[in-house]
């Protein structure tokens, strides 16, 4: 059940990488700036980087409890 | 429960029901004018009361909990069946509403269409926020009614709790967090009660401030529909949904990021069981021992709280 929960734990990490990644660039395009306005990209980059940091943190547990090392397992 | 309160759950579930089916009946007519996606604006707009009165009639369903229990086995009932399922149903809503509405949000910046009718992402996006609505009004009648505040630091016990909290993170982010709290990370903490401090100090009002917000913004921008609501006002809901919304997707991953490797919190969120043992090791190694002092810091716990040991068994959450 560990490894299950780590896995489904990975994919949504995944996805929200993917999220963080479309959050950061689109922050800096130059669409973004004309319709949206620099407080939106700044608000894009900020929850970006805060995203792609929680991910990657998620991430980490899931692959921990899949290989068995998570503190979970001791 | 009492005949009274019986009586109150039993007309919200027939309004509810009454509801539902005047709903479908308008919509399914053929009558209507509009398009599937307007369609369904008018339907999720017109189901909101109903939704919020059923959450109500169930949180009232729920009542006040069952006691403490404990069995042979050594595990405890952390949490009731209406909890767990309480859990799952918001998770679920979750998961149909987060993807959804940031499809709609990115979909718009980056001026992309998918593959399948926009129209089906709103629909799914209600069907999610029609869920959590739910949730929201069913857990916060039950709390309500309970008197159960243990998610929360009790009056006065404030700053205990986001000391406590900060000790948990890691050395750097706590420190920050102290200086921009003004905190003592030097300050000892008595052994946290039913919840972690990380749990109590910041986790749970975070859920609470975004929950809040996602959705009296949600509501207000769907009652657009119905009423006339001001120009500024909608810019502005519409802004702090998207807000809302991206705060619980970093919420949700803190949420599983905090909760993975203390496995026995998952477990008691799962069967409501969890071994009494397994949740003590998660609790109170929670703060570095360092921090844990016999001496309880003035406030840290409300006059009559109950001892760590029924703290952990205790179920109406």
């Amino acid at each position: 059940m560990k490894r299950l929960a780590g896995a489904l734990a990975i994919v949504w990490a995944l996805a929200n990488l993917v999220v963080a990644y479309l959050f950061l660039t689109n922050a800096f395009v130059a669409k973004t700036a004309i319709k949206e306005g620099p407080l939106a990209q700044a608000a894009l980059l900020l929850g970006g980087l805060l995203v792609a940091v929680f991910a990657v943190l998620v991430a980490r547990e899931g692959l921990a409890l899949v290989r068995g090392t998570s503190r979970a397992d001791a | 429960m009492t005949v009274a309160r019986w009586l109150v759950v039993l007309c919200g579930i027939a309004i509810a029901v009454a509801g539902a089916l005047v709903i479908a009946g308008q919509a399914g007519s053929g009558a209507q004018p509009w398009d599937s996606e307007l369609s369904d604006n008018f339907i999720f707009v017109k189901a909101i009361p109903f939704v919020l009165g059923l959450g109500v009639a169930v949180g009232l369903l729920r009542g006040r909990g069952a006691p403490p229990l404990r069995r042979p086995d050594g595990t405890v009932r952390r949490f009731t069946t209406g909890t767990v399922l309480g859990h799952w149903l918001i998770t679920i809503g979750f998961v149909l509403a987060l993807p959804t509405g940031m499809w709609q949000y990115l979909g718009g910046i980056l001026d992309v269409r998918a593959p399948i009718d926009l129209f089906l992402f709103y629909r799914v996006h209600y069907i999610g926020g029609a869920i959590v609505l739910f949730s929201v009004a069913m857990f916060v009648t039950s709390w309500w009614l309970s008197g159960d505040r243990s998610l929360l630091p009790p009056r006065g016990a404030w700053r205990t709790h986001l000391v406590g909290a900060a000790q948990e993170l890691p050395r750097a982010v706590g420190a920050r967090v102290a200086r921009l709290l003004r905190l003592d990370l030097g300050e000892r903490v008595p052994p946290p009660q039913r919840f972690t401090y990380y749990e109590t100090g910041l986790s749970f009002p975070t859920w609470a401030i975004a929950l809040t917000l996602i959705t009296v913004t949600g509501v207000i921008k769907a009652m657009r529909y119905v009423v006339p609501v001001p120009g500024p006002i909608l810019y502005w809901s519409s802004t702090l949904h998207v807000a809302a919304m991206v705060l619980i997707v970093i919420k949700v991953l803190d949420h599983l990021r905090y909760t993975l490797p203390r496995w026995p919190m998952m477990v008691a969120i799962v069967k409501g069981w969890v071994s009494e043992a397994g949740i003590r090791g998660v609790l109170t190694p929670s703060v570095p021992p360092s921090a844990l002092g016999e001496r309880p810091v003035a406030g840290a716990e409300a006059p009559g709280a109950p001892t760590r040991a029924s703290a952990i068994t205790g179920s109406d959450r």
